[in-house]
């Protein structure tokens, strides 16, 4: 068999790319980019301004002595890097597009290997477009027009519904195989999808560290570790009860289980799950937590709950990550108390995915072999997907620390040591800081700190920050114009929201806390490839789910879905009413 | 996409068998990892 299929398309796409290139490359689509990487073009402008003033400066310092102009470059801002990494991927994919398209139309195809990898690059080909359209024009625009709709909505339709590049993304592919089908061409590449969901999956694991699950309080590993192991074998449960094929039921217990969206897609390979399973679950969960976000915040009031319970509550009950930030923003939108406590629950469960997978591939493997008796050892071994293994690997070393700096968070990291001189706190930052210290210890100053400290249950770790951590912290900074500790931060940063603050203390408050804190590159290079691998293997994904297969599938994954989820939702709130009081 | 025949692999995958997909995707991940490590 030929595999080969002679087109002109890749060719096509190849020359799509380079153009985009091109076209990037010379500013022609300047004004279309600076509304699609909107956030970067603000850096941009930023950048130009001090650029401009330095120029100034060093012109009219030239004219005063007599010498000419000096020639100075613009540094690059985030605006002009993020136009660069496009151009560079447009120019890399779409060369080789164009090299390997013009070969297959001049080749004679005979089956082989040459003939059969060949034939798998279309395909790769038209789903890399699509993953680019998604990814730097669907994706920014929802972005965009939710943030625009805030005003009047009162709340952000782009994020609440998850309209990002992965919900897009399989949207996209779903359009494309139910509304044009997928070309001839194309049809081997798409079935590379999977394989490059699973090398994210693998590389998921470099974001994670033990570390992390460490720092975190007991209350929260139980609480979660309780509630997650609780709701993933409810759903096996009650998926064999009402006979919904294995790896549906795996795949709904793993996303109602852990963290919706990405554990849908981790557990997913391992259980074999088919696309439109995968569809099903996601849909399952976002339709559950887009109503939790909203009933979620009006209970929490109803009941008088206070910010470490209800954070504790949603980052317990609520599925997807983006609800649960927008539950705890609703509830508590001018202090970010509720969200930090929400989000370390959040995290704790996220930390619980290996454990999941792990269980679901041992339940999958037992299950799937019918009624027959079977020696799970053997059977593990011959069928234990062997990438699971590479994501627990890949997660031992990060603990580690090989592939990004100890107890980085969210790929930031606190350094007080890596601190440029250029980022030291200027003198009339540090005197009004000296001022505010006086005046917090007089004996107005001193009582409404007190208060303050107390009405916000302002914590440090379990106990409560005292007067005396807010002066040390506060002498500390003013005499070495950075923050020292970790601790120090949080106790300062807590400082800054009080009412009555100095301006300028504020902000240098704000300015010594983003001195101090580091972007981890590579975190940030692996994260990009997380998401170009998720949004490819998406997109391929979602065109294997047809209208047909759907139907096939039924309801029953929604009624599982919502008995769990109210299960979860109602046993989590009753042990926050009982167990969690202030501290975590 | 289900319409679709192919001689080799299945219908979701272009290896033979999962456990091949497997260890491709690990070396690939593996390789993006240290790759990453090296040039960042």
């Amino acid at each position: 068999m030929v595999y080969t299929i002679k087109s002109s398309a890749l060719l096509i796409i190849g020359i799509i790319m380079l153009a985009w290139a091109g076209l990037n490359n010379s500013g022609t689509i300047d004004g279309m980019q600076s509304y699609l990487l909107a956030s970067d073009y603000k850096d941009h402008a930023k950048v130009m301004k001090k650029y401009e003033a330095q120029l100034k400066a060093a012109t009219d310092k030239a004219a005063v002595a007599g010498e000419p102009a000096p020639e100075m470059k613009m540094p690059a801002s985030k605006f002009d890097q993020s136009k660069a990494t496009q151009s560079k991927m447009s120019n890399f994919f779409g060369g080789a597009f164009v090299l390997i398209g013009l070969f297959t139309l001049v080749w004679k195809p005979k089956p082989g290997n040459l003939d059969y990898f060949v034939s798998v690059v279309p395909g790769i080909a038209y789903i890399l477009l699509i993953a680019f359209i998604v990814r730097w024009g669907l994706d920014p625009i929802f972005g965009n027009l939710g943030k625009a709709a805030e005003g009047t909505l009162g709340w952000n339709f782009a994020k609440i519904f998850n309209l990002n590049y992965v919900v897009l993304g399989i949207v996209i592919g779903i359009i494309a195989v139910n509304v044009f089908r997928i070309p001839a061409w194309a049809a081997n590449g798409v079935r590379t999808a999977r394989f490059f969901l699973k090398t994210g999956v693998i590389l998921l694991g470099t974001l994670y560290s033990a570390a992390e699950l460490a720092q975190l309080g007991g209350l929260s590993v139980v609480m979660i570790g309780a509630f997650v192991l609780g709701s993933v074998g409810m759903v096996l449960f009650m998926g064999k009860r009402m006979g919904t094929p294995n790896s549906m039921t795996a795949v709904l217990s793993s996303g109602m289980g852990v963290c919706g969206v990405s554990a849908t897609v981790a557990a997913a390979p391992v259980v074999q799950a088919k696309a439109e399973e995968i569809a099903y679950t996601i849909g399952t969960i976002l339709i559950w937590g887009v109503g939790c976000m909203f009933v979620f915040p009006t209970i929490g009031h109803l009941l008088n709950m206070g910010p470490v319970q209800f954070g504790a509550w949603a980052g317990t009950g609520i599925l997807n990550s983006a609800q649960v930030a927008g539950a705890a923003l609703a509830f508590d939108p001018r202090s970010i108390e509720t969200l930090k406590v929400a989000e370390i629950f959040n995290i704790t469960r996220v930390l619980f995915l290996p454990v999941i997978v792990l269980w679901l591939a041992a339940w999958y493997v037992k299950h799937e072999e019918g009624a027959q008796k079977v020696n799970l050892t053997q059977v593990l071994v011959a069928k234990f997907p062997v990438f699971v293994l590479g994501f627990i690997a890949m997660f031992a070393l990060s603990s580690t620390g090989v592939f990004a700096p100890a107890g980085h968070y969210k790929g930031k990291y606190f350094s007080s040591s890596e601190i440029k001189e250029d980022k030291l706190l200027k003198s009339d930052e540090t005197s009004a800081l000296q001022g505010e210290l006086d005046r917090l210890r007089g004996a107005e100053g001193s009582q409404a700190l007190s208060k303050y400290l107390t009405e916000n249950h302002v914590t440090l770790g379990k106990r409560n920050v005292t007067s005396d951590d807010v002066y040390t912290a506060l002498t500390e900074l003013a005499a070495n114009k950075k923050i020292m500790t970790r601790e120090e931060d949080s106790v300062l940063e807590s400082l800054a929201k009080m009412d009555g603050l100095d301006e300028t203390a504020k902000e240098a408050i704000g300015t010594a806390h983003k001195a101090a804190y580091h972007t981890s590159k590579s975190i940030k290079e692996y994260r990009n490839w997380i998401a170009w691998l998720f949004a490819f293997g998406l997109i391929g994904l979602g065109m294997q789910i047809t209208g047909k297969a759907l139907k096939q599938a039924g309801g029953a994954p929604l009624v599982i879905g919502g008995v769990v989820g109210t299960a979860k939702a109602i046993g989590s709130l009753i042990v926050v009413m009982l167990f969690v009081k202030e501290f975590i | 996409m289900s319409e679709q025949k192919f001689e080799r692999g299945t219908n979701l995958s272009i290896f033979v068998s999962d456990r091949r997909e497997d260890i491709a995707a690990l070396i690939f991940a593996f390789a993006i990892a240290f790759g990453v490590l090296l040039t960042s």
